[in-house]
């Protein structure tokens, strides 16, 4: 069995242990080459064996084992059971016997008794047949009998009818008395039955008694046997034990002697050890012994050098101690002074506070009464502006109506005289008139300034609509965008502002800017705008253009005339800059240190941006000082127009054409008187026309009278008839 | 004690032979002289020399210790002997057992006389030992067996069937019973009469508890010749297992008549009302009283689906067809492990029709129609229903004229069948063919365990080898018995099969 041999062998190997162990014959493990190859075929056989055995089942097999193993006992037992099993079928069996012949018997009784049944029938059958046809004769006989009339004869007949009926009886009685016959026979059969069956009865009893007897002596015998196998097996295996267990004991014994003799032998070897240990133990003492002795002396010494170092030591200190005494007694009478000292400063301190709080107080008092004065002076003011914002409402509305009702005066003389003009034109002179067009005709109302758009507005639009060119690529529309005066696209607007936005950052404010962070990009932009734009002072339309403007004019000439830029504005720019005066300076003072820009490529370069706004803002900045008044006339009207519309309205007929009215009126005179003297001469020959006619009328009345007829030659042969 | 006081003088030679025997006689003194000197042993023994407190009493008792050298005070009875004394002796009026300890409690029950009235002890006593004394007292021969081991169900079983064997309709008073039924109902599992007393024309009430008499009674020729109704009796039992009448009278000797054996339409109808009433009924018997198939039909129409019926025994009776068939129909309509129809009348069409149910029925176990006449086309029947049943384990055909053709089949059975354990076919004409043919049905079985051949006209060399056979199957049926994990059928077939041989 060693273990670096190959696996396969292993466990042949293991195997073959087991097996060869119990077997004493050859070994594998003996030196003898043959000795081994006769094992192992050996080995094989048994294995075979095994499976063989296995193969015919462990049932069986057991079986045996078990028969061999139990021996006696168990043959016994089984015997025994077997014969009495035996005994007992054979008693059941004999005492049924009785049972089942009794059966058979019945059966051969039931058959018997049907077929005898079966013949009595038949016989009563055939019985009733011949007796029911002797009966049918003696009827007949008897209706013959009736007929007979002679006593004789009818006593002959009745004699005979009676013998007939005793014979008819006498079969009947014949009949009865076999069937009674029978009836005494089964009544002796069934008396033998009994006496049969109490035999019978009396038979089962005693084999049943037989069997009980029989049964329990063999049961009894049986046991007895039984027991005394046990008995002996039990002897045999106590015996067997007692020769075991002895057996151990011996071997127990000896093994028990054995260890006492290692034991004693051990205890032996142990005391010398122990000796040569304690011998050399001592020599090893002595030596340490005397080491640590000198080691002592040594440190003697050492301790003796430590105490004189101490006591030097201990003399430095108390000196020491001495001059640390004296200095401490100085110091207390220091720190008494210092104390006196500070209480002092403190009264002083206290005094201070308390004229201090003092004079807090009446300032306060003070600026109370100051405060309240100034609030009622705020009030009175507002109340004031209130008034006169109520007055100048008034007087607003009152100048509209009075205008409008002037207006519409002159508007109504004005379509007059135009009315005027039109029949004269078409109708006198035959030419086209056209209206004449003035702005001041369609006014309706006092003429007002137009409001200004706020330069956020513009912003959003500019950048709605650059968005929208973005997206549809088309910049024809830029000169019609809105009112740029100045020829200023969109785009570029767009772009300046863009630039603007992403120079000027640090115009806005930091907290807005995290707000923007989310928006979307345009809004973001314009937001931006707003605040540089509120930042820079721009608020009105026309700012954001001239910015717009100076940035080019910037880009152009590098350096532009900042001093007209700020006239113009100061023109149309008054307000704005009032309201962020004071945030515009100090935007302005912080500009500077930001600005040196390169410039831009493209339009502007972005770095300039910042020196353009600066030019820019201080143009923006200067109109604020003179200014400042302005805001005063704010509220007062422009009359110079006023003026000038009312005259324009006189004008409505130009020079020329009152010329022109002059002349025709002096035409128009002449045709007149023209006109009239025609008038007359008509009138004139309207009245002779009448003369004519009337004269007519009397001189066809002349002709037509008879005195004409009485006359020899009447007139009208004379004259021709005028008339027709 | 008691005896010291009441005969003082008398006692104290014969103490101390007296004094071991001091229990039996008190109680044997008890009986006999009554509550009279019960009175003074109440008192307790100490006080006893006390109270009669006389100089003699006191010098008489030392003389007494003085001499008796035996004396001891052990010898006096304890008061809680005395007491069970009285007790005993006053059981009759004043029943006291339930309040004792248990050890007094048996002290008591042994020294009650057998023979106090039911009405004290039926309900109060439980104790095997009082009723095995009642019992033994009573009967001569006890078979404490047939009554489930219980020596007080024996004794009121035994004595109600006493009282039904003797009861006389309209003579004896049906309250005698009734009377009884509260005091047995729990106890009676079990009624078995073999006699029923028709009434009486001419009565003679004195010679009534006589069973020879019911012979000189039996002279009446009455239509109205019904008997005892159980009906009262069965309705008030509520542990009732087992039925077993016989209508007829016993012992009639030379009285006979036929009358006497009279199972009349009443008798019939009030039964099947009572084993219908009866939901606990598992056993009916109702042999050797001429039941008819008419009456047959009425009785099994009323056990049709039955709860808990199980055993069915009709033999010994007049049963032909059309019983068997109403057997048949009760086969399919109840839980009836065993049916018995031995010795009556029931030929082919009877088996025909009960072979027929058998086909698919799966409680029945034992079938027994010993002695009748199915012949073989029945014979053939039932073979043909085994072929395909596996509930039968056993089957008596036992004096039925079968033949041949029967075996032959029977024998096709054997090859297939595997729960059948018994067959009985003696008596039978089987032949030698008809032998050989079942031996060779036999060699292909290894669970039938018993064959009875008995006188059928077979070859006595198939008979051995068959039995041979069964040999074989017996020790393998034991091997598997003994083995647990095997099935136990064969023993547990073999039960029912021994009361039918």
């Amino acid at each position: 069995m060693n273990p670096p041999a190959s696996l396969g062998v292993l466990e042949e190997k293991k195997e073959e242990e087991h097996l060869s162990t119990p077997i004493l014959g050859p070994s594998i493990h003996s030196d003898n080459p043959q000795e081994r190859i006769q094992a192992r075929r050996l080995r094989i056989a048994a294995r075979l064996e095994a499976r063989r055995r296995e193969a015919l089942g462990e049932y069986l097999d057991g079986k045996k084992e078990a028969e061999e193993d139990q021996s006696k006992s168990y043959k016994q037992k089984e015997e025994s059971r077997l014969k009495l099993a035996k005994l007992l079928l054979c008693g059941t069996e004999l005492v049924t016997n009785i049972q089942v012949a009794a059966d058979i018997r019945e059966i051969h009784r039931r058959v018997e008794e049907e077929e005898i049944k079966r013949q009595r029938l038949e016989k009563l059958e055939n019985e009733v047949k011949t007796s029911q046809d002797k009966f049918d004769e003696i009827t007949v006989k008897w209706e013959e009998g009736k007929q007979k009339r002679i006593p004789q004869e009818l006593w002959e007949i009745l004699n005979t009818q009676q013998v007939h009926c005793a014979g008819l009886i006498e079969d009947k009685n014949k009949l009865i008395s076999e069937l009674q016959q029978e009836l005494k026979m089964k009544d002796d059969q069934y008396v033998k039955d009994l006496k049969k069956q109490a035999d019978d009865i009396c038979l089962l009893l005693e084999r049943m008694e037989e069997q009980v007897k029989n049964v329990m002596k063999t049961f009894r015998q049986e046991l007895h046997h039984i027991e005394k196998a046990f008995e002996v097996e039990r002897h045999e295996l106590l015996t067997s034990n007692k020769k075991k267990w002895e057996r151990a004991l011996q071997a127990h014994n000896a093994k028990e002697l054995e260890y006492l003799m290692s034991r004693i032998k051990k205890v032996e070897d142990y005391e010398q050890q122990l000796n040569r240990q304690r011998i050399w133990d001592c020599e090893e003492y002595n030596v340490i012994k005397i080491k640590l002795e000198q080691d002592v002396q040594i440190l003697e010494q050492q301790l003796q050098q430590m105490k004189a170092t101490y006591q030097l030591n201990q003399e430095k200190l108390e000196y020491n101690f001495q001059v640390l005494k004296k200095r401490d007694e100085e110091s207390t009478v220091i720190k008494s002074q210092q104390k006196r000292k500070i209480n002092r400063l403190h009264d002083v301190l206290n005094n201070l506070r308390s004229k201090y709080n003092k004079q807090i107080k009446q300032f306060q008092e003070e600026n109370q009464s100051l405060t309240s004065d100034y609030k009622r002076l705020v009030m009175q003011f507002k109340e004031m502006q209130k008034a006169m914002r109520h007055f100048a409402l008034i007087d607003d509305k009152q100048f509209r109506e009075i205008w409008l009702m002037n207006e519409e005066e002159a508007k109504e003389l004005i379509s007059r005289a135009l009315d005027v003009d039109r029949i004269i034109h078409t109708h006198h002179l035959g030419l086209p008139w056209t209206a004449p067009d003035f702005w001041f005709l369609k006014n309706v109302g006092p003429i007002s300034q137009q409001q200004c758009k706020s330069a956020t507005q513009i912003l959003e639009e500019v950048l709605m609509r650059a968005e929208e060119e973005g997206a549809e690529e088309a910049t024809s529309e830029t000169e019609s965008y809105l009112e740029l005066p100045k020829q200023v696209s969109a785009k570029t607007t767009r772009r300046i502002l863009m630039l603007l936005c992403d120079e000027a950052g640090f115009l806005i404010e930091s907290k807005l800017l995290s707000l923007l962070l989310p928006l979307e990009k345009n809004e973001c932009y314009l937001l931006r705008l707003d605040a540089l734009f509120s930042a820079l002072g721009i608020e009105v339309e026309d700012d954001l253009y001239k910015l717009v403007h100076f940035f080019l004019k910037y880009q152009a000439h590098h350096s532009p005339p900042i001093q007209e830029q700020t006239s113009l504005v100061s023109a149309l720019e008054p307000e704005e800059l009032l309201d962020h005066g004071g945030g515009e300076g100090s935007l302005v003072e912080e500009e500077p240190p930001e600005k040196e820009p390169p410039r831009s490529p493209v339009l502007i370069h972005p770095n300039d941006v910042l020196k353009i706004l600066e030019a820019f803002v201080m143009g923006l900045r200067k109109p604020r000082d003179f200014r400042a008044p302005a805001k005063l006339l704010k509220g007062v009207r422009d009359a110079s127009e006023d003026s000038e519309y009312w005259r324009a309205l006189t004008t409505v007929i130009p020079a020329a054409t009152l010329s022109l009215w002059d002349v025709l009126y002096t035409a128009l005179e002449k045709y007149h008187l023209v006109l009239t003297q025609r008038a007359e001469l008509l009138i004139e020959n309207r009245s002779l026309e009448q003369q004519n006619t009337e004269l007519q009328q009397l001189l066809q009345q002349y002709l037509d009278s008879k005195v004409n007829s009485e006359l020899q030659v009447p007139p009208t042969h004379v004259f021709r008839m005028p008339t027709k | 004690m008691q005896e010291t006081q009441t005969t003082p003088s008398l006692s104290i030679p014969s103490r101390s032979s007296t004094s071991t025997q001091d229990r039996s006689s008190t109680t044997g003194q008890a009986s006999s002289t009554g509550p009279q000197p019960s009175k003074p042993p109440t008192i307790a023994p100490p006080v006893n020399p006390k109270g009669p407190s006389s100089g003699a009493g006191i010098h008489r008792m030392r003389r007494i210790i003085a001499e008796d050298t035996e004396w001891s005070l052990a010898i006096v009875p304890l008061l809680t002997e005395l007491c069970i004394q009285h007790i005993v002796k006053n059981f009759q009026n004043n029943p006291i057992l339930k309040q004792l300890l248990p050890e007094h409690q048996k002290k008591v029950l042994s020294h009650l006389p057998p023979d106090l009235p039911l009405a004290v002890t039926a309900n109060l006593i439980d104790d095997e030992n009082y009723w095995r004394r009642c019992c033994m007292q009573r009967w001569p021969v006890c078979h404490v067996d047939e009554h489930g081991g219980s020596w007080k169900r024996m004794f009121f079983e035994l004595h109600l069937e006493n009282l039904l064997k003797h009861f006389i309709p309209s003579t004896t008073d049906p309250e005698v019973i009734l009377r009884l039924l509260p005091l047995c109902r729990n106890y009676v599992r079990t009624i078995r009469v073999d006699q029923f007393l028709p009434p009486v024309q001419l009565p003679s009430p004195p010679h009534d508890r006589d069973q020879s008499d019911s012979g000189s009674e039996g002279e009446m020729e009455e239509p109205a010749m019904d008997h005892y109704q159980l009906s009262d009796l069965v309705a008030g039992l509520d542990h009732l297992e087992e039925l077993d009448l016989v209508y007829g009278v016993k012992d009639c000797g030379m009285n006979f008549e036929w009358n006497l054996f009279l199972f009349t339409y009443r008798d019939c109808h009030s039964l099947a009302a009572t084993i219908k009433a009866c939901h606990t009924l598992k056993v009916f018997r109702l042999t050797r009283s001429k039941v008819d198939d008419d009456k047959a039909r009425i009785l099994i129409r009323s056990l049709l689906d039955h709860p808990a019926l199980e055993e069915l025994d009709l033999s010994h009776n007049l049963i032909g067809d059309r019983g068997a068939r109403a057997a048949a129909k009760l086969l399919s309509h109840s839980r009836l492990r065993v049916l018995s129809l031995a010795n009556n009348q029931v030929r082919a069409p009877g088996a025909q029709s009960l072979a027929h149910a058998l086909v698919h029925n799966t409680n029945l176990l034992s079938l027994n129609l010993r002695l009748n006449c199915i012949e073989d086309e029945g014979g053939q029947a039932l073979a043909h229903a085994l072929q395909t049943n596996k509930c039968l384990t056993t089957l008596h055909l036992g004096g039925n004229e079968l033949s041949e053709p029967t075996a032959s089949l029977l024998s096709q059975v054997l090859s297939i069948n595997t729960t059948l354990t018994s067959i009985n076919l003696t008596g039978n004409h089987i032949g030698l063919d008809g032998g050989k043919q079942l031996l060779e049905g036999m060699s292909d079985n290894k669970t039938l365990l018993e064959f009875d051949l008995r006188l059928s006209d077979i070859a006595q060399e198939s008979e051995y080898l068959i039995s041979q056979a069964l040999c074989a199957n017996r020790e393998a049926a034991r091997q598997q018995a003994l083995n647990p994990s095997h099935f136990m059928s064969p023993i547990t077939a073999k039960g029912p099969e021994n009361p039918a041989g």
